[in-house]
């Protein structure tokens, strides 16, 4: 293991892949995807003049839905699964972290925490680009899911002039299901 | 509107939050999850999702940060603006589930309330949450 932890240096500080853009611009249809999966039952997000009566120029995105604008779909999230059973590990320092994880048993993945700055509130019409660092790789530690580590990312989203939408912290654990300790 | 509906103005540190009681089955959890364009295989498929060492299927991490979202604005009203969300995973949502939101407001700067919100199933805490919100410019005029 302190072979593996002496190779995460080399990943702390990096950008972790490509900026991430939207593959279409914020949109009422998916925003109404959300709230109706949510059962939430806030007006502004789906009716402008509701919104226009708490000082909105009209309708606005849920604030946790800012990650989903920049997912990568369903066809490319299959494509991405057929390369990891392929072995084929794209040029980037997260896909290159993940396979060297992988290597070791630590396949499976839960998210931990996130932390999400709002600098302003996303509109139909905004086109989302994350820029995402490795922040940082915890020692490999013992955990109710088996042996893993914890990678923070850094999350910065901007709109399409650049500007500053919501800064965030990811942390996931990546472990080995493998070596979870069962409760008797 | 399921609870009643707060004045996030003139809010005092220790205030209590109504409770909102949430149901969670399974379709509640797969919706969810695609609807945030996640197709991780532990959200929709229990069969993968015990390959990787859970008892069956969990809510994503950005569905939390739904429901939490919602539960927030339930409380204080569609005025709410949010600055701030940091939330902490505990023990997991499954299908089956009810989690509970309750929460407190810890803290009281200018226009800014800060809260403390949990949302506990029958096991424990899923999600411990610091929530900083403003009322709207409108609101706060």
């Amino acid at each position: 293991m302190k072979e593996l932890e002496a190779q995460f240096e080399q990943f702390v500080g990096q950008v972790a892949e490509p900026p991430r853009v939207a593959r279409y611009a914020v949109n009422e249809a998916m925003i109404r995807n959300w709230v109706e999966a949510h059962d939430d039952l806030n007006p502004v997000y789906v009716d402008a003049d509701a919104a226009r009566e708490t000082g909105r120029s009209g309708v606005i995105c849920p604030p946790a839905m800012v990650s989903t604008w920049v997912m990568q779909g369903y066809r490319r999230w299959r494509a991405v699964q057929r390369q990891q059973a392929d072995g084929v590990v794209e040029d980037h320092a997260y896909f290159r972290l993940l396979a060297l994880l992988a290597e070791h048993g630590f396949t499976s993945v839960v998210a931990t925490s996130q932390e999400q700055e709002y600098v302003r509130e996303l509109q139909p019409g905004d086109h989302v680009t994350c820029h995402f660092t490795i922040e940082s790789i915890s020692p490999v530690k013992r955990t109710g899911l088996g042996l893993g580590c914890f990678i923070t990312l850094n999350k910065r989203y901007v709109d399409q002039h650049g500007d500053l939408l919501v800064d965030e912290r990811f942390v996931m654990l990546r472990f080995d299901p493998s070596t979870q300790e069962k409760v008797a | 509107m399921s609870i009643e509906t707060l004045d996030l103005r003139g809010r005092s540190v220790g205030d209590t939050l109504p409770e909102l009681a949430i149901p969670l089955d399974r379709t509640t959890i797969v919706a969810a999850a695609v609807a945030s364009q996640d197709f991780e295989d532990v959200h929709h498929d229990p069969t993968k999702a015990n390959e990787r060492g859970t008892p069956d299927i969990f809510m994503s991490i950005n569905s939390t940060n739904g429901f939490l979202d919602r539960y927030v604005t339930d409380v204080f009203g569609p005025a709410t603006r949010f600055k701030k969300v940091a939330l902490r995973l505990g023990v997991p949502n499954f299908p089956g589930d009810t989690m509970t939101f309750s929460g407190e407001v810890t803290e009281v700067a200018g226009d800014d309330v800060t809260l403390k919100v949990v949302g506990r199933n029958s096991r424990g805490a899923h999600v411990t949450a610091t929530v900083t919100i403003t009322p709207s410019q409108e609101a706060a005029k």
